[in-house]
Formats: structure tokens, sequence, C-alpha cells
């Protein structure tokens, strides 16, 4: 019944904002939006599948939370050169309910034809899709691959961007860099599950080049990620103070901010009906912290037939080494205490192989069916909710969404 | 005989016009643009948002003629077009076209803003605008 009313609220707002956008738009002010709607279910309720950053996902009943979203965007244009622009999106979150965020406010200066200046908040391009992910109307696959978009905690930044665009020749060129502050968020899926508040100074570069139907991109972010509040982290680190490892404790949590490094390189193709995309990333800790340097990869084949796009995609993800090293001494502390530290400093793992189809059946809107077969590995990969003793068992994750954009 | 011969490309010329598929789309921008010729590779990078050069402005989606004019320049259709402009305008990077009703409505956008470049059928051609592609 709760979800009735949902997507009927959400319905009739997405009326309302279409039948204002006509109203509102006296030549400066433009209003815009996307979403999808959408329901998933899995086989299994060993463990739930979730998009990143989301304390409630999809077991063996459907559920629209997994995919469903609602993203309203302004834009009001001052004179030729400087506009502002807010996006709010609603979704499922970290805390359970359907939450909604500012993701974008910024005011944008546009220096000449090739460069632009933001303030604000904007998106952090870490990844191919980072800054459209939510957008599902923008996207081939019904949701971003976990494996390599987990990798990434951090969401927007407040500070500033600059993007450059040039063509020479047939090459068009593009670059964007950002500087800036990330708060926000995280599901801490460890235990029973808790969130985490953290802040991140953060700063990154994107450069891609486009040549006909071939777009190739290369990324570098880093974030000074610093959070206190991660309840399960905390009582580990007081037991390994209390019994003299103080060193490993502080070198394990976020407490001081730790240096994360984010690289990454992705391409897609969209040639003659055949339609690609793949990517893959590293995740680096700088500093010694609990969290495993991860790499990730994924690469997606569509082929367009008229109006459907069915499409197959697989994505992985593996542990590239933990940034702690535990002192020869450890060896004498208890084996609970050394499997903890073991455990928190391993990667998940995981792959996945999903097929879906997209359908462009009428104006705006867009109807995806996708099946993921999701094999977690080490520490139950993305799945959350899962047996304190990790699960392996395969599971498949079967999702109907319609994408909207207006 | 040479009378057959203009009946007869008097006849396919008729005939063609009243093939709406056939009609020949031209792109335009304003008398006061320095720019007399372009490729289509070039006007398409100002209609799918990869250049910030010249502003684009469209016909509405329902327009055969805005369907037509997406095949022939970048040979994409209505919903790939749409999908290209969500990324960059749910990012930020752009604002999509601005649509007019009307391929007179086009022609005056077009005729007010040097910067502007549009798209409308041959047959609506007049001097308040310059074609600088035709798109057979």
């Amino acid at each position: 019944m709760k979800k009735q009313l949902l997507a009927a609220a959400i319905l009739a707002a997405m009326a309302t904002m279409q039948a204002q956008a006509g109203t509102l738009d006296d030549g400066n002010l433009s209003i815009s939006g996307f979403g999808t709607v959408g329901v998933a279910q899995s086989n299994s309720d060993t463990a739930q599948f979730v998009r990143y950053n989301q304390s409630e996902g999809v077991a063996d009943s459907p559920r629209i939370g997994l995919d469903t979203n609602l993203g309203l965007q302004a834009t009001y244009k001052m004179n030729d050169w400087l506009s502002g622009t807010v996006q709010v999106l609603s979704r499922k979150g970290p805390q359970g309910n359907f939450g909604t965020d500012v993701t974008w406010a910024f005011l944008k200066a546009k220096i000449n034809d090739e460069v632009s200046v933001r303030v604000g908040r904007v998106v952090v391009p870490t990844f191919l899709i980072s800054d459209y992910q939510n957008v599902g109307y923008a996207n081939t696959m019904m949701r971003p691959p976990i494996e390599l978009y987990a990798q990434n905690p951090i969401e927007n930044s407040d500070g500033a961007d600059i993007n450059y665009q040039k063509a020479f020749g047939d090459l068009n060129f593009t670059a964007q860099a950002f500087v800036g502050v990330s708060r926000g968020k995280l599901f801490v899926s460890s235990g029973s599950g808790s969130v985490a508040t953290y802040r991140a100074p953060a700063a990154g570069i994107s450069v891609s080049g486009e040549y006909g139907p071939f777009v190739v991109r290369a990324a570098h972010a880093r974030a000074d990620m610093e959070i206190d509040d991660i309840t399960s982290l905390n009582t580990l680190s007081s037991t390994l103070t209390t019994v003299g490892f103080g060193k490993l404790a502080s070198d394990l949590n976020f407490k001081d901010g730790k240096k994360i490094a984010f690289t990454s390189v992705g391409m897609t193709m969209d040639w003659n009906n055949i339609v690609l995309q793949a990517e893959y990333a590293q995740r680096r800790a700088k500093e010694p912290v609990y969290l495993a340097d991860t790499n990730a990869w994924y690469t997606m084949a569509g082929y367009r037939v008229g109006k459907f796009v069915p499409y197959y995609a697989h994505a992985a993800v593996k542990g590239a080494g933990s940034s702690v090293s535990v002192p020869a001494s450890f060896a004498a502390a208890p084996a609970a205490l050394r499997g903890a530290v073991n455990t928190l400093t391993g990667a998940q793992e995981q792959t996945t192989d999903l097929v879906g189809v997209r359908w462009d059946f009428a104006k705006s809107v867009a109807l995806k069916v996708q099946l993921d077969r999701v094999k977690p590995k080490a520490k139950s990969g993305y799945l959350i909710h899962a047996p304190a003793a990790g699960t392996t068992k395969a599971i498949n994750v079967v999702a109907v969404g319609l994408d909207f954009v207006f | 005989m040479k009378k057959t011969i203009i009946a007869s490309v008097l006849l396919a010329t008729l005939g063609a016009a009243a093939l709406p598929a056939s009609a020949e789309v031209v792109v335009i921008v304003s008398p006061k643009n320095p720019a007399s010729r372009m490729f289509s590779e070039q006007a398409s990078q100002f209609f799918l948002g990869k250049s910030n050069l010249f502003t684009p402005v469209d016909l509405p989606e329902n327009s055969a003629v805005r369907t037509e004019f997406y095949k022939k320049v970048a040979d994409k259709d209505t919903a790939q077009v749409k999908a290209l402009w969500s990324k960059l305008v749910f990012t930020g990077k752009a604002t999509a076209p601005k649509e007019y009703a009307s391929a007179a409505e086009v022609k005056k956008a077009v005729a007010a803003d040097p910067k502007a470049i549009g798209y409308i059928e041959k047959s609506a051609v007049d001097d308040t605008v310059k074609v600088i592609l035709t798109l057979p």
C-alpha cells in the first residue's frame, strides 16, 4: 500500500512538473527531470542484492526500492555566460527509506566557447558514467555494475570544477578537473549494518577523446577520507589498543583521514548498431587503512535491432592486497583478534554476468528488463545482510524498469 | 520528344514533392554568420552537444523533418539523440536545444541570433536565413 502511494506520488510529481515546464519556461528557466520506476526480485533470501550505498536490498520477494528514483533539475540562465543549476534526486539510500539529496547545485560561468567553470556542488566524475549513473534513460544497462561503481564511496563534492572542450580535426577532446570537499553517509554492511558519516577533501581529473563512434576516457581522483563513527571498527580499535597494538588500530581506521586513489580507463562505441562499453578501475590506499585495494572491470556488448538493444555484460572485482602491515608481534595475539583483523582487511570479491534488453517503445520512455547472475566470493561480495560466515551462493536477480526523461 | 521529357521531369518532380520522405532538409544560419559551407559531420557536432561554437535550435519531437534531419546528419533516431542529450543535461554540461513549433519560427530564431544553427525543409528557405548545408 505504502509503495503504491509512493508510485502514485512519483507519477503525480512527474505530471505536475511536465505541466509546469511549459508555463515556467520564460526562455531563461528550464525545468527537466528523469526517473525510473522499477521492480526487482532475486531467487534467494540468504543475502540481499543492492545498488551501492543502499541499506535494504532485494531478496526473494518483489521490491521497488532497488532501481526506482526521481530526479528534478532546474537551470536558470542569467545571461550569455552565467547560469545556475540545482538537481535533487530521490532514491533509496543508506538509511533504508527513500531520501532526497541535492546532487548538483552550482553556478556555471562560461569563460569562452571551450572553457567553463562551475562553483558549488558537482558529482565527481571518478568513473566513466559516474556523473549520470542515476539517469536510467541515458544508460544502456539497468544500473551501473556494482563491482566497479562501488569502488568509490564519494558521490559529489562542494567546491569547483573546470571543463574544457575542443575539436582537433575529427577528434573531440574534453577535460575536467575538480577540487572540493565531499560529505555524506555511507552504509557499512558489517555486522547487522550501520550508517557512518564521512568527510573527504577530494580532487581529480578526467580526459576523454571522441573520434567518430569511439569514446576513450581516463581519470584519476584522490580523496582524503575521514570517518570516525564506524561502530564495529571503533570497538575493534579499542580492543587492539588495550592489548598493545595502538599503531595497528590507528592504521586500520579512517579517524585521521586516509588518502585513497582511484584510477580508471573506459571506452564506449556505438557503431553500425553495435554498442560497446568497457571500463577498468583500480582503488589504492595511499596511507594504511583497513579498506582493501581492488581492481575492478566490466565489459558490455549490445546490438541495436530497431528500437531494441539486447545486451550482455560481465563484471568482476578482485582484491589487490592491503595497505596495512600487521606487526610480527601480532602473531601472539588471540586468534579471534587476528581473525577479525584478517577479515577486515580482506577485499569483497564478486563477479556478475547479466543479460538485458532496452526497448525505446515511446517518446522519452524506455523499458528495460535485466537478469543478473551474481556470484559472491570473498566476504559475500557486495551482497548485504549475509550470514556471518559469508555466502558464496550465486543468486539470480530479475528486474523490470521504466526509464523516463522530461 | 522534348515536351515528353519536360513533362516526365515535371511529373517526377511532383511525385518527389508529394513524398515527404524524400524532402530535402537544409541546415541554416543567420546571414550575419560568417560560415558559408559546412559538412554534415560538423553540423552534427552542434546538434549532438559536442561543440558550443553554434547554438542549435530544434523542431518539435513529433516533426518528420526533425526525424529525417537526425537520421541524415548523424544516423541516429530520436530516442538515441534524446539519450545523448540526457547525459549532457543531467550532468549540467549543456542545455538541450530550444524547440520551435514550425519552420517559420526556426527561421525567425536563426535570423535573430548570429550564433544560432537550425534545420528546415528546403522549400521553406527564404532570404532571412542562409543555407550552409543541404542534406539530400
